[in-house]
């Protein structure tokens, strides 16, 4: 049963994507394809009540894999692509170049959960990475063109660095295996372990935005039609979640690394705060609390790696699965807020708790999440953190309602045309959906209703919110930043290094003229015979 | 001197001469023929190692004479070869040199 | 290795494979271009066939199969050897021969009403004698006679190059000719210097009988840099890119595709074959450098080229680099040498079918088109969308994404490159696949992207499959299961018998 989910789970995007390659069949397979995450959904469920399984085709080399941290956010990923799609393509029929880069990308935002080897895993990362350019990027506006290139770039590094960290992971698999399971009981015995570590965070650390790798985010949200800002900041980027849950050595203490991914974390979660309160497009604001709510991610998964704690995994699965429904149910909101024009008193209140959910607000599914990751940030200094982490996202999300109520002109425009109409007929459904949802998947959500956990969710957040509008009482001009900040830099540094294509052109016209290359085969002999002689 | 020195002193200055004539000069008929002086001082050592007759038992190997003869006739056919195109090359009018400054024009000329 | 029995069953098969075509060869050259054609097209399946048949008789011998020549055993005599890698890439070679050849159909026919075609009749008779020669190389087993087949291969290649006769494509044909002849000499005085001290140039009894001596070395180097000079691994490569660039597409495929691989192939018949014995891990460094040096340059100069052609042709030159990283990540008898090994063969077909696929793909573009200029490209994927998508599947294969022969190659060696301790290898490989992802994309980019492109003459739908089916082959390539690795070990000195 849970085998033949789990196979039907990719079986059908890939029936679906088969489809589009038959003419007449395309237009059909694309207006259906919200039912290709159906099996994932029920393999999600089913997963989450089960021992973890794993299906193995030794034949195809193929394993697959499902245990609970992976099935709630397959779950969970499963009906936002459901929905999204769903409305997507009853309002309007995008065309196949969208359709079909919609479609790869569920593909691989569904197999990551539950791809059991290394192979399977990089094909489906690399799915839910690259085809996602043609989500936004085949646009006129140069500004969209920039975001698609950087965001291409930072994903074939991303997949570079992850291609060598799994080499090296099965290189330190003493028995042949590529299972994913196998090569992390290897791991800490590897005499890779170190620069498999490194690459690992890496290579998941530019999925979920770390610092220094962030810059691309907010450029690819910004530039993202709604829909898929969506279903890209919601599903997409849980594929680096899942990364590094599957691919950090959790069960064996490991202080050092821990604490540097911790560290790097934190600094992350500050850091997407500080720049996000420059920013003044609701997008963009999105795009850092997510770079934040991820930094807060990697930081519990590091201090579950220095004390080796498994536990870390499930816990940051829910946060991550909350943060999935609330991030893009937030996108979504700033296509309603567009279309309403002004928002009643019924919805901001909607609207502002589903913001400040992301900061832990109590009774929400933020409340949950951050009883998640309690365990990890139980005291003394990393309790501390959490705490000021939650007070600063708070304060990023009165930032976010405060722009999104004021956002006029061409960006509500652009805001209203990208968002189908169902999903703004039924955005206070969707958003109580976000908002209510992790309360039936919680471990045990009776403890978040506790007067003492309500005040312990409660104080942060109206700190923080107190704070924000002081803030803008105050009339202080936050710096201008650039969205994307260091991005900038990075982009300096790349047309510096084109600048050297004419140095390799001339070199290379050099050597091709008859004198050099008859030398170069002269010389070669002589290298060769050189190094024979050693 | 024995023959076979002679012989090996005589291929090693015309594979000398050849690769001088490889580097220096840029007429493709001027390659030709130093790849012909290289080619001819490759036959002479197979002379040498004929006359040594390496392979065991024979005074005289005649393996490598069959291996030189079916070589001049590798190289002559290049070499006609190779004449048939800078003589379609001069006729098509085209400049009949290896000159890189030239050649590095050719590149980034119409496809087909 | 051990002595195998001079002739086994099965062993007529490959003098089969080498006369088919040969004789094909003679046959067009009398009967004329229009006969040609037919000759070509029609004996396509049966080599296919004869190198399916080797295959099965290797796998099902699970050892080399050979023939030795009138009945005469070496070293006298000179024998013709099948193992693995031979076989495969004899299948491969009919392949892409075949798609060539049927791809070619539309451009080279001979008129009605003409009575000679002689730019038909050439292509006709040189694909033929190239399959020939490359089927002489696969299974050749003396050093001679591959030097033979070797120069077969390079009389019949250069005269693809020019066949339209411009001044442009002459230039380029003479400088491939002349610069693969000195390669020729250097590999001949190899070979003299072999025969010298050992008195055979059959490569099995070689194998017993090389030492590490000065001399041996010296004959190595020269006969390597022989074949790099004809395999235009860089620096070598001045001719390489004219000639590719600007023969007809049909011609560059195989070119590309095939040509390179087979003086290539030599090279490691001589490395992992004649001298397996020997401490190469030295040179086999410099050539894993010289390797490096080609996927960087190769891959900046692709990225920086304004025509499809010349941007496949560089990327060719990139994509030879990497085969060059099988030296240092093979060699000798560890845990993972069948890992390198596996990954420089798998390496070899995920380019041959992904670059043939490219170039005929590219041919195409620049026939709907009417130029190959990228920057002419805009919307062009709406008007050609297999076209662009065969040059999406095999850009793919060379940036090494799944599921492509191109990332099987770079997951192979590069858990070797981490196996073996060669970690440095591991550079030069992921750089080179960012630098191929920069040129895919500038390639796809703009096609991708909106507009209106004019499309002068649609593309035939059955030569997009042609080329659309040799870049699924290059995708398929993801999926061979361990017995086809197992397989590529068979006949190889040293193959531990447990592949990756």
């Amino acid at each position: 049963m849970i085998a033949a989910l789990l196979v039907a789970t990719l079986a059908a995007p890939a029936i679906f994507l088969a489809a589009c390659f038959v003419g007449k069949w395309r237009e059909r397979a694309l207006a259906w394809q919200f039912l290709a995450p159906a099996p994932g959904l029920a393999a999600g469920i089913f997963g989450l009540s089960h021992a973890p399984v794993a299906v193995d085709f030794p034949g195809l080399g193929l394993s697959l894999t499902l245990d609970p941290p992976g099935a709630l956010l397959l779950a969970f990923a499963a009906l936002l692509w459901m929905a999204v799609t769903a409305a997507l393509w009853r309002d309007r029929a995008p065309g196949a170049r969208f359709g079909i880069s919609w479609l790869l990308t569920m593909f691989g935002g569904l197999g990551v959960f539950v791809a059991g080897d290394l192979v399977s895993f990089y094909l489906v990362y690399a799915l839910v990475s690259l085809p996602a350019y043609g989500l936004f990027a085949f646009s006129e506006d140069p500004e969209k063109r920039r975001a698609g290139a950087i965001y291409l770039a930072f994903a074939l590094l991303g997949e570079a660095l992850l291609l060598l960290a799994f080499a090296l992971l099965a290189a330190g698999e003493p028995h042949g295996s590529a299972r994913i399971a196998d090569v992390m009981a290897a791991l800490p015995a590897s005499p890779w372990r170190d620069a498999a570590l490194a690459l690992i965070v890496a290579g998941f650390g530019m999925k979920i935005g770390l610092i220094p790798f962030n810059g691309w985010m907010p450029l690819n949200y910004a530039a993202a039609p709604i829909p898929a800002a969506a279903v890209l900041s919601g599903a997409g980027v849980k594929a680096g979640v899942i990364g590094l849950i599957r691919f950090l050595p959790l069960g064996v203490p490991m202080e050092g690394w821990g604490e540097a991914l911790a560290a790097l974390g934190f600094l992350t979660a500050f850091y997407g705060v500080a720049i996000g309160l420059a920013q003044r497009t609701p997008k963009t604001i999105l795009a850092y609390s997510s770079i934040s709510q991820m930094g807060v991610i990697a930081a519990a998964l590091g201090l579950g790696l220095a004390r080796g704690d498994t536990g870390a995994a499930g816990d940051m699965a829910f946060y991550g699965a909350n943060h999935l429904l609330v991030k893009s149910a937030l996108f979504l909101t700033i296509g309603a807020v567009a279309s309403a024009g002004r928002l009643s008193r019924r919805s901001l209140v909607l609207a502002a708790a589903l913001a400040l959910s992301l900061a832990g607000l109590p009774l929400t599914g933020g409340a949950l999440a951050k009883l998640a990751s309690k365990a990890q940030f139980a005291s003394g200094m990393p309790a501390l953190l959490a705490t000021l982490a939650s007070i600063a996202s708070a304060m990023l999300m009165t930032h976010f309602l405060i722009h999104l109520t004021e956002m006029s002109g061409e960006a509500a425009e652009d805001a209203r045309r990208e968002t189908p109409a169902v999903l703004i007929r039924f955005w206070p459904a969707l958003a109580l959906g976000a908002l209510l949802l992790p309360w039936f998947f919680a471990d045990a959500p009776g403890e978040a209703l506790s007067l003492g956990k309500i005040w312990d969710g409660f104080w942060p957040v109206a700190v923080g919110v107190a704070a924000a509008l002081g803030w803008r009482r105050s009339g202080l001009a936050a710096p201008k930043i650039p969205a994307g900040d260091s991005i900038v830099l990075y982009e300096r540094g790349f047309a510096r290094m084109m600048a050297l294509g004419p140095v390799f052109e001339t070199a290379d016209a050099r050597l091709r003229q008859w004198p050099a290359a008859a030398a170069s085969l002269l010389l070669i002999v002589l290298a060769l015979l050189a190094a024979a002689s050693i | 001197m024995n023959p076979s020195l002679l012989a090996g002193l005589v291929g090693a200055a015309l594979v000398g001469l050849g690769l001088y004539g490889l580097i220096a000069h840029p007429h493709p008929l001027r390659k030709l023929l130093a790849f012909n002086l290289v080619g001819s001082g490759v036959f002479l050592v197979f002379g040498v190692v004929a006359r040594r007759g390496a392979a065991a038992g024979y005074a005289f190997d005649p393996v490598p004479q069959a291996m030189v003869i079916t070589g001049i006739v590798v190289a002559f056919a290049a070499s006609a070869l190779a004449v048939a195109l800078i003589l379609r090359l001069a006729v098509a009018g085209g400049d009949v040199s290896l000159d890189p400054q030239a050649s590095g024009r050719r590149d980034d000329g119409e496809a087909e | 290795m051990i002595a195998q029995p001079a002739t086994t069953p099965g062993g007529f098969l490959l003098v089969l494979a080498v006369l088919l075509p040969a004789a094909g060869t003679l046959f067009s050259f009398a009967l004329g271009s229009r006969a040609a054609e037919k000759i070509a097209l029609g004996l396509t399946p049966v080599g296919f066939f004869l190198a399916c048949l080797v295959a099965m008789k290797v796998a099902a011998a699970g050892a080399p199969i050979a023939y030795a020549i009138g009945g005469l055993p070496p070293p006298l005599g000179i024998a013709l050897r099948a193992d693995g890698v031979s076989a495969v890439m004899m299948v491969t070679a009919s392949i892409i021969v075949a798609a060539a050849a049927f791809y070619a159909r539309a451009k080279f026919a001979t008129p009605d009403g003409v009575e000679e075609s002689r730019g038909a009749l050439t292509f006709w008779i040189m694909i033929q004698a190239i399959w020939a020669a490359l089927n002489l190389i696969f299974v050749g087993g003396d050093l001679f006679n591959l030097y033979v087949a070797l120069e077969l291969l390079t009389f019949a290649a250069v005269p693809l190059v020019c066949i339209d006769g411009r001044p442009e494509t002459l230039a380029a044909a003479l400088r491939y000719l002349l610069f693969a002849l000195f390669g020729s000499v250097s590999y001949l005085l190899g070979v003299a210097l072999l025969y010298g001290l050992y008195g055979t140039l059959d490569i099995s009894l070689l194998a017993q009988r090389v030492g590490a001596a000065p001399m041996v070395w010296t004959a190595a180097a020269l006969m390597t840099a022989g074949l790099l000079a004809k395999t235009a691994l860089f620096p070598l490569h001045l001719w390489l890119p004219p000639a590719h660039a600007n023969a007809p597409a049909a011609a560059s495929a195989v070119l590309s595709g095939l040509v390179v691989k087979g003086s290539f192939f030599l090279a490691l018949r001589l490395w992992f074959y004649v001298l397996p014995a020997l401490p190469t891990a030295a040179p086999g460094a410099v050539l894993g450098a010289l390797g490096a040096l080609a996927v960087i340059f190769g891959s900046v100069l692709a990225l920086r080229q304004a025509r499809l052609k010349l941007l496949v042709a560089y990327s060719t030159v990139a994509q030879i680099g990497y085969l060059f990283f099988v030296f240092p990540l093979a060699a000798g008898a560890h845990v993972w040498s069948p890992l390198g090994w596996s990954g420089g063969v798998m390496q070899i077909l995920a380019h041959a079918f992904a670059k043939a696929a490219m170039f005929l793909a590219a041919g195409l573009v620049a026939e709907a088109l009417g130029h190959d200029r990228i920057a002419g490209f805009r919307g062009a994927a709406r008007a050609l969308p297999l076209t662009f998508l065969t040059l999406g599947l095999g850009g793919l294969s060379l940036m090494g994404l799944p599921p492509t022969g191109g990332f099987e190659a770079k997951w192979l060696m590069l858990r070797a490159a981490a196996a073996s301790g060669q970690w440095i290898w591991s550079l030069p490989i992921l750089g080179g696949g960012l630098l191929a992802g920069g040129y895919v994309y500038r390639i796809l980019a703009p096609a991708l992207a909106d507009g209106e492109a004019a499309i002068q003459a649609r593309p035939e739908r059955s030569r997009e499959a042609i080329a659309l089916g040799l870049a699924v082959i290059a995708l398929a390539l993801a999926f061979a299961p361990q017995g086809f690795f197992d397989f590529l070990e068979i006949g190889r000195p040293f193959a531990s018998g447990s592949a990756p």
